[in-house]
């Protein structure tokens, strides 16, 4: 237990800290701003197992969170269907969908991979900005507001508590994949595959599942942004944006990490609030400096800790432990 | 019975014939070595072997199965495992995490894969390194490593592609020494090597690859004096300092 506390103590004080902010402050704008921090974080994490996990580097996941989000939005929108029903169904599709593009890493590598995956999702895009009968096409879906859980129709604090809860879930399907067999195995896989199939280990099948769990993971917080925001726009769920920031908030947070995730998205996304809140409304030019900030906290991290925050804390602990030695 | 059999193996790439008609047979126990020169397809009959290319004709029988085409980690999981020549190391990964994966072929629990680790780890001479990064160590290592991690999955046939290259003279005393120990542990082993005097001490009979084919075959000291291998591979030289 205490082992196991001093190990995760990082992930103690971020998830204690999101669970007793809604305790102390009210202000919406606020606990607004935490709700988009853990679920970025989230869909960071989702990415990472397949990204961080399994080396498998995609710049395509909107494509999963655009199929949660329409799938949930359509449901509620013409069928008057819970969203937790839509959930399950872009869970589906997503499963579907994420074995497709997980068969294709294993014809494809790297950089072809990460060019696939952009393309399926700009097809996805097409699809659902063309296809006006059913989609709406490029107006988008507004989500109807029902109060109550069934409906997700929530508070900010529970919304909050919801997004901490799939958070510490997600959080802890990565711990999991640092501890266990299979994921001792896919780390082989994404290290060297040659090397790993030596060793028995079935490299392909274990591919497609980690990008097809990812792919899941990534749907159900599609569904949950779309109700929470309360419109799906093709053009933002399906965006190459979307896919990037995913990809960024890990790579920055540390890949391959569970807690890295979380750390990138609590930096990335409390500065773009800042920063759109400070500068937007200026009206001077500045509506896409939040950008350039982006870009030079990317040049920051990978010139000075290439392994992402969550690396910083592991290399002062190494230092610690060599002026100990 | 033979515990691998390679019956008339044949392997081109394009117009290239890099195996033709290989026939060879290994027991349970050999240590069988394969010489030849560089391009003799010695590491591409490891490859067909092992299931990283597929034959184009003839049959690969291990342990009574038919293995010919069948994938690499299918292969790896009946017992038949082989090292690389240019070391494939899980880099960002410490030791002991990259032979536990090895361990976890056999094992299902982390924490029994971890303590085989450490044992297999122990026998290859690791043990001061088992924290380090594995892309950290210095090329020596890394060939032991590359062997303790195949040696995790408990192999019953082990592929040793070039494991002594590049050794220096105590880092080759030592792994001349840890073969030794496994052979007489009881594995069976093949053995590609360009170290002709280790090989000379370490095998029990010799294969030699010329040209994709199978032009001798016998004891050490047959394989020494065969003149097609002198003429091939060895030279005038090698015959004489061994005199």
């Amino acid at each position: 237990m205490a082992r196991a506390l001093a190990r995760h103590w990082g992930a103690l004080v971020v998830f204690g800290a999101a669970a007793l902010v809604p305790i102390v402050v009210r202000d919406a704008y606020f606990l607004d701003s935490l709700v988009l921090i853990l679920l970025w974080g989230a869909l960071s994490a989702a990415w990472n197992v397949a990204g961080g996990y399994a080396g498998q580097v995609s710049i395509g996941h909107a494509s999963f969170f655009g199929i949660g989000a329409y799938s949930a939005a359509l449901l509620g929108a013409r069928w008057q269907q819970s969203p937790w029903l839509g959930m399950l169904v872009g869970i589906a599709l997503s499963l579907a969908a994420g074995a497709a593009i997980g068969y294709l890493s294993n014809r494809l590598k790297g950089p072809y991979f990460a060019l696939s995956t952009i393309a399926f999702s700009q097809v996805l895009l097409i699809v659902a900005s063309r296809w006006r009968a059913f989609t709406s096409g490029s107006e988008g879906i507004p989500v109807p507001f029902r109060p109550g859980f069934v409906t997700l129709g929530l508070g900010h604090v529970a919304w909050v508590y919801l997004a901490l809860a799939v958070a510490v879930l997600y959080w802890g399907i990565q711990v999991w994949l640092e501890h266990s067999r299979f994921g001792y195995r896919l780390a082989g896989v994404r290290e060297d595959e040659d090397a790993a199939q030596a060793l028995g280990i079935p490299a392909r099948r274990l591919k497609v599942i980690a990008v097809t769990a990812s792919a899941a993971l990534t749907s159900v917080c599609g569904t949950l942004w779309a109700q929470y925001v309360g419109f799906v726009d093709p053009f933002y769920v399906f965006s190459v944006d979307l896919s990037v920031r995913f990809a960024l908030n890990t790579i920055i947070g540390g890949m391959g990490t569970a807690l890295g995730p979380f750390l990138g998205s609590i930096l990335i996304t409390s500065l773009e609030t800042y920063l759109r809140a400070t500068l937007s409304g200026v009206k001077s030019g500045f509506t896409g400096i939040y950008l350039i900030v982006y870009g030079v906290v990317l040049i920051l991290v990978v010139r000075f800790v290439p392994d992402g925050l969550a690396g910083v804390a592991g290399r002062l602990r190494a230092r610690r432990a060599r002026a100990h030695a | 019975m033979a515990l691998l059999s390679l019956e008339r193996v044949t392997k081109r790439f394009g117009g290239l014939t890099a195996v033709r008609e290989v026939s060879v047979e290994v027991r349970a126990g050999d240590l069988l070595g394969i010489i030849g020169p560089n391009g003799a397809g010695k590491t591409t009959l490891f490859n067909v072997i092992a299931g990283y290319y597929r034959a184009d004709e003839g049959r690969v029988v291990f342990d009574g199965h038919d293995i010919t085409g069948r994938p690499a980690h299918a292969i790896a999981g009946l017992g038949l495992t082989r090292t690389f020549q240019i070391v494939k190391p899980f880099g960002n990964l410490s030791v002991l995490d990259n032979v536990m994966i090895g361990a976890l072929t056999r094992l299902a629990s982390t924490r029994e894969a971890r303590a085989e680790a450490e044992r297999v780890i122990a026998v290859c001479g690791l043990g001061p390194h088992a924290v380090a990064r594995a892309r950290a160590l210095p090329l020596g290592l890394r060939k032991r490593l590359e062997v303790a991690r195949a040696l995790a999955t408990r192999p019953r046939l082990l592929l040793l592609d070039e494991v002594m290259a590049g050794l220096n003279p105590t880092e080759l005393g030592g792994m001349i020494d840890l073969v030794r120990r496994l052979h007489a542990d009881g594995l069976t082993l093949v053995v590609i090597e360009h170290i002709m005097a280790a090989m000379m001490r370490l095998a029990q009979r010799i294969v030699m690859l010329h040209h994709g084919e199978k032009i001798a075959e016998g004891t050490p000291r047959e394989i020494a004096s065969d003149r097609r291998v002198i003429d091939a591979y060895l030279g005038e030289e090698f015959v004489l300092a061994e005199a």
